[in-house]
């Protein structure tokens, strides 16, 4: 009985430690975690939706509130008025967690510039994929307030063969973000504007 | 063993990949470029020591059925620490090595050194055994995707080092080339020290 008590102990003790180290880590890294993110993954995947230099808008942030975290959002300013923004969503149900997708959109058109994929963590070779150009530009020129289906379930959107589970997510992703749009635009631009002045 | 000793065997008797025969997944997944390679080693030589020096401090108290959990705790702790320094201060290398970073944690020779070294001697000479097997398998990543490099990409470290009409041999680069490289390595030093007469293969 005693050794079971001093196994329990010492492994628990272990446990607590480390996750006290790795929370603190953490913590104290995470600033600097995003600021590289954004300059390595972000900044590039926001040239390619609005065809300008990634310097111009990485400042151009604000965080939106998902419920379980929060993410950044992007936004680009012509004569005054906002007129693209870039929103950030996790997709749900991807084979290994969720993908984080970025969806650029033209405001005055009320359409999609775009897709990226922000994170992963699916198979090379097969989830991953849904990286490639080919797949994402289905998105382009997409209505931004009709939901995304994919062509299996009666949509418009084409699978990557053999990887259902991590197209299923990107469409997961894009919906959260049309949701997103039709029910807090407002919010949004307002978090906008009161970042501006 | 000696000091001296436990400070060399990691330089050859027991150099990882090739005497010690583990780490074999990173030393031919990550050497396509001596970038790459040197950042693993990097990682695993702090991962290494630091893992072998809590080992051993602990190892009067972890209680022997508990033991691999515990050493596995520990190790995946500083991996995943190892990995979020580097998202922070070197994001670049983080997304060329990829998963092969987490991976660390199930590389052999952490554990390795850990059950045969670190849970049964002092702290001081379980974190020069850590440093000696790092570095040693550090030097092996480097020399393996040098040659990689240099024949599969004509480049050291990013710098062209071949003459203008080198074709590079591509598969180098690419998984075919790296199980070559890796026996061809083998081999020789398998001759070597063959030649002089040196044990090496453990029983």
């Amino acid at each position: 009985m005693r050794d079971i008590l001093r196994l329990v102990v010492v492994l628990s003790v272990i446990c607590g430690v480390s996750s006290a180290a790795l929370t603190l880590t953490r913590h104290s890294l995470a600033e600097r975690i995003e600021k590289q993110s954004d300059l390595y993954v972000r900044g590039p995947a926001l040239e390619r939706l609005f065809a300008r230099p990634a310097g111009d808008l990485l400042d151009n942030k604000v965080k939106v509130d998902l419920g379980e975290q929060l993410y950044p959002a992007f936004y680009v300013r012509e004569g005054g008025q906002v007129t693209g923004l870039a929103l950030e969503a996790p997709g749900t149900g991807g084979y290994a967690g969720d993908i984080i997708i970025m969806i650029g959109i033209d405001l005055p058109n009320e359409r999609m510039l775009g897709i990226e994929i922000i994170q992963h963590s699916e198979t090379p070779g097969v989830g991953s994929r849904v990286e490639k150009a080919s797949f994402r530009k289905q998105w382009v020129g997409l209505p931004i307030l009709e939901p995304v289906r994919l062509r299996s379930q009666g949509g418009q959107i084409d699978a990557i063969s053999g990887a259902t589970y991590s197209s299923k997510a990107v469409v997961n992703g894009t919906n959260r973000i049309i949701e997103l749009v039709s029910q807090h635009k407002d919010e949004i631009l307002a978090a906008i504007e009161a970042k501006e002045n | 063993m000696s000091f001296k000793k436990i400070l060399f065997h990691g330089l050859w008797k027991d150099l990882p990949p090739f005497r010690l025969v583990l780490g074999l997944c990173p030393a031919l997944a990550v050497t396509s470029s001596v970038e790459n390679g040197l950042g693993m080693g990097l990682a695993v030589i702090f991962v290494l020591v630091f893992s072998n020096m809590f080992i051993a401090m602990l190892r009067k108290f972890i209680p022997d059925k508990v033991r691999i959990a515990s050493f596995i705790v520990v190790i995946a702790t500083l991996v995943v620490i190892v990995e979020m320094t580097m998202k922070a201060f070197f994001f670049p290398l983080s997304q060329q090595l990829g998963i092969y970073i987490p991976l660390i944690v199930v590389n052999c020779i952490i554990l390795g050194r850990a059950e045969a070294f670190a849970s049964r001697n002092p702290v001081l000479l379980s974190m020069v055994d850590g440093l000696s097997v790092g570095v040693g398998f550090t030097i092996s990543l480097i020399v393996i995707s040098s040659v990689r490099e240099v024949l599969g990409a004509g480049t050291w470290f990013g710098l062209r080092v071949v003459w203008d009409g080198f074709e590079p041999f591509q598969f180098m680069v690419r998984a075919p080339g790296a199980f070559i490289c890796l026996g061809v390595f083998l081999g020789l030093m398998n001759a070597y020290s063959r030649k002089r007469g040196e044990l090496f293969i453990q029983t």
